[in-house]
């Protein structure tokens, strides 16, 4: 049960993660230098590693788990529903989809516009755009990765899940060799975002002293209370954009 | 101290970003259970009570965001 616990929120999350990290990866290659971007990847990923590493085992061996799970569970309260409310917010119609293949093109329009690749030797750009990329997208997979592992006392599922979807982004990515577009992230966001909301919820409560009733067991019910309560926020706001015709033309929200 | 305001910047986007009574808002529901159960609410209960303050805060940011388009 800890071993799913750990494992499938860091692989869910990581997916999304990845393929956005795949997208500009794809970009700074195809329009630049292969072995500069793959450096500049390679260079993130060992940063990644190092920091879970790191930051994981001294939170396991340092923070008694009592004080642990409070702060883990406030981290992942506040970050799950961030991901949770942008779901269903788009989810209802309310923000912009995240478009993968929009992404891809502006950031082939901005390599271009950089100066050309150097004949011989290293592309620094290439390098630090893709090192950037993943570092950036990589860091929320690590922190997930992190607070779940220790909380529950298993980093090494954690990281496992990680790795494999890291793995089976880049198979697929490698295979169709352009941005996966028809991931759907959104999906894939809300159902991580009622993850960390659940076990956030769960491990703070024990944090503030909070006595669930059904120990572990509580967590299914949270799940399913946040799950209804979320499908009902999306059909309330679908319900309140289509009562306003006057906005019906208005372009979505920012896209965050 | 570029490279420090860019890492504060990013904790500030990835924690904060364009949501901020999220991250304000979760520390007030954590702080008010823990004070009920610390002036003696029961510890069952306030699982519930956490539960339902948890579900407003979603609610009220998430009307928030709509609030302007209706």
């Amino acid at each position: 049960m800890n071993l799913v616990i750990a494992a499938l929120p860091a692989f869910l999350a990581s997916i999304v993660e990845f393929v956005e990290a795949l997208t500009i990866v794809l970009a700074v290659g195809v329009t630049r230098q292969w072995r500069s971007t793959l450096i500049g990847v390679a260079a993130a990923v060992v940063v990644l590693i190092v920091l879970i590493g790191v930051f994981g085992s001294a939170l396991v061996l340092l923070v008694p788990i009592e004080t642990l799970r409070l702060v883990v569970g406030g981290f992942l309260v506040i970050y799950g529903l961030q991901w949770l409310v942008k779901a269903i917010l788009r989810a209802a119609g309310a923000k912009s989809k995240h478009d993968e293949a929009a992404i891809y093109q502006r950031e082939i329009a901005a390599m271009r516009e950089e100066p050309p690749v150097p004949a011989t030797g290293m592309d620094w750009i290439s390098f630090t755009v893709a090192f950037k990329g993943v570092l950036l997208e990589g860091m929320e997979v690590a922190f997930i990765v992190v607070t779940f592992g220790a909380s529950a006392g298993q980093l090494g599922p954690a990281s496992l899940g990680a790795t494999v979807a890291g793995i089976l982004v880049l198979l697929v990515g490698v295979a169709v060799h352009r941005p996966l577009a028809r991931v759907p992230e959104n999906g894939l966001k809300f159902m991580v975002g009622l993850m960390l909301t659940t076990f956030g919820t769960f491990w703070a409560g024990e944090g503030v002293g909070v006595d669930w009733v059904a120990s572990d067991a509580t967590l299914l019910a949270l799940f399913a209370i946040f799950t209804i309560a979320s499908l009902v926020a999306v059909w309330v706001v679908r319900r309140q954009l289509r009562a306003a015709p006057v906005f019906a033309g208005e372009p979505m929200a920012k896209e965050a | 101290m570029r490279y420090l305001r860019a890492f504060g910047a990013f904790w500030y986007d990835f924690l904060i970003g364009d949501r901020p009574e999220l991250f304000v808002g979760s520390i007030v529901v954590l702080a008010l259970v823990w004070l009920a159960i610390n002036v003696g609410f029961s510890p069952t209960a306030a699982g519930g009570l956490l539960t339902v303050l948890i579900l407003v805060l979603a609610g009220l940011s998430i009307w928030s965001a709509t609030r302007a388009r209706t």
